[in-house]
């Protein structure tokens, strides 16, 4: 058995979201158990299968790095802090 | 409304009974089927076969709700006319998916015996419903190829299309009436005119497995329930007897 992850999009602008995942022996067994399994009262208009062997993955410590990088984040509070700085030092 | 004829009601009981007992038959596989994703999948396609038979049974009952209940419930044992291959309890569950092959097979045909009828509302019945069998045939076909595929499985299926499939020769076998509901433009031919196409159909995906000669025995689904049938609906009656007169 194979194990696919399974992507619904719904009808409009929305796009495709991971809505689960789903064993079966081939492609098209996937598909037909994917439709019973995810779409049976219509929750999407079209459907991705995934063999989760076919994932490139980044895993935690790949990514972790980048989480303490404050410097990246564009949030102007940095600018906001410095003129309210020289604004008081004005007075 | 207008009032069917006594051949087009007899007709078209006999489609929605096979369609009845089919339905209740995969959901007998709610819990049990072999893997999570199946169950759910069986169950769902017996739920559309549930609902053919309710907007066959409607059509015949003239959307009257007791009356539906009484055509799907409550008619004396003798006054069904469903075909034996949906009444047996077959034991395995590679059984139940060569029923569920040959019997969706024959479904798929048979809506396109309805889809130009002269009854008011059975064309659109049909035509959505034959949307739904693509999907069923697709199912049940995957699953046959997956199957076939592993020699130990491809033995277990040839044992059970050996014992099931005389019993689907019955889907083929006249109905009261049937002549003249074609005459009326109820259907286009008889049920036994899509035989052989459904014949080279099972021949050619089950080939290497496929028993070659095999009889039907004599269903008469007129007149003669099998075995099988009095559990069965006793098994659908059975909240229903406890108070008959409840009100839902």
């Amino acid at each position: 058995m194979r194990t696919y992850e399974v992507f619904l999009k719904p009808d409009g602008r929305d796009g495709f979201r991971h809505v689960g995942s789903i064993e079966a022996a081939n492609d098209e067994l996937a598909l037909v158990m994917a439709r019973e399994n995810y779409v049976r009262r219509a929750e999407g208009s079209r459907l991705w299968l995934v063999d989760r062997t076919q994932i490139v993955i980044g895993d935690e410590d790949f990514l972790a790095p980048n989480a303490d990088k404050p410097h990246r984040h564009n949030d102007g509070r940095m600018v906001a802090d410095r003129r309210r700085r020289l604004r008081e030092d004005r007075k | 409304m207008t009032v069917l004829s006594e051949s087009a009601s007899e007709y078209l009981l006999a489609f929605a009974d096979d369609e009845h007992l089919m339905g209740q038959r995969y959901t007998e596989w709610i819990g049990v089927a072999p893997f999570l994703e199946e169950d759910l999948a069986l169950a769902s396609i017996g739920q559309d076969e549930l609902g053919h038979a309710l907007m066959l049974y409607a059509i015949v009952a003239g959307d009257d709700d007791a009356t539906i209940d009484q055509l799907a419930l409550l008619r004396d044992v003798d006054d069904y006319r469903s075909s034996w291959l949906v009444e047996a309890d077959l034991p395995n569950w590679e059984h139940a998916l060569i029923r569920h092959w040959l019997y969706d097979a024959a479904e798929e045909l048979r809506w396109g015996l309805v889809d130009e009828s002269t009854v008011p509302g059975l064309a659109d019945v049909a035509k959505r419903a034959a949307q739904e069998e693509l999907y069923h045939r697709r199912h049940a076909d995957a699953l046959v190829n997956a199957l076939l595929g592993v020699p130990k499985s491809a033995e277990r299926l040839e044992v059970a299309l050996t014992e099931v499939l005389p019993l689907a020769l019955g889907l083929f076998e006249a109905v009261d009436g049937e002549a003249e509901a074609v005459t009326e433009g109820v259907a286009k031919a008889p049920f036994h005119s899509q035989r052989a196409v459904w014949e080279t159909r099972v021949v050619q995906r089950f080939a290497r497995i496929h028993p070659g000669q095999y009889t039907a025995p004599d269903q008469d689904r007129r007149r003669r329930r099998s075995p099988d049938f009095a559990p069965l609906m006793a098994r659908m009656r059975e909240v229903y007897d406890l108070d008959p007169l409840a009100v839902w």
